[in-house]
């Protein structure tokens, strides 16, 4: 009981401060291009924020503004209804 | 009027100068309906990314096109209702 107390306080430490202050803020891709239009048909681009296992990538990770995280997002369950990406992943 | 794009899915059994033919005739109706189509882009035979009806591959084509809202609503029930189309759907890009 007490051993596995021990490891979720593990898991939750946080990562030491170094680290974190090394941890780059990522500019939104499709502001800095300034793309206005977000197409369902592009799968090569809207690969890039799917993880493997083609679960849509959050917004901490991807980096985007909400305005074009929610059109990615929108974008992918657009192309999943055309089957152009998948629902579920293969991987791992 | 309003810019639409449509993309449909036909079954792989077709051939793709039938498709060609139902594409004209989607072409037609909207002309008929008032519309312009401003672009029709055939991309031939893709596999999906999983199975529709146990069918691993169908036609794509993608039409922009100008039209009415009444019309639209026509297309998308003719569509539906069509044994060779697998499946449709009509964006409007950038709204």
């Amino acid at each position: 009981m007490a051993r596995m107390q021990q490891s979720t306080s593990k898991k939750r430490r946080r990562r030491p401060e170094q680290a974190r202050g090394k941890m780059k803020k990522r500019v939104c891709h499709f502001c800095s291009e300034r793309v206005d239009y977000i197409d369902y048909k592009d799968v090569a681009i809207l690969r890039k924020y799917m993880s493997d296992r083609a679960k849509i990538r959050a917004r901490r990770v991807t980096g985007n503004c909400p305005r074009h995280q929610r059109e990615v997002a929108v974008a992918i369950k657009s192309a999943r209804e055309m089957a152009l990406l998948p629902y579920l992943g293969t991987g791992r | 009027m309003r810019t639409y794009e449509l993309m449909t899915i036909h079954r792989p059994a077709l051939e793709e100068s039938d498709v060609r033919d139902r594409v004209t005739d989607v072409e037609k109706y909207l002309e008929n309906a008032g519309g312009k189509v401003t672009s029709t882009d055939i991309w031939g035979k893709r596999r999906f990314a999983y199975e529709i009806d146990h069918l691993s591959e169908g036609y794509y084509t993608v039409v922009t096109f100008e039209a009415e809202t009444e019309a639209v609503d026509g297309l998308d029930r003719m569509l539906s209702l069509s044994d060779e189309v697998l499946r449709h759907k009509v964006v409007r890009p950038g709204a």
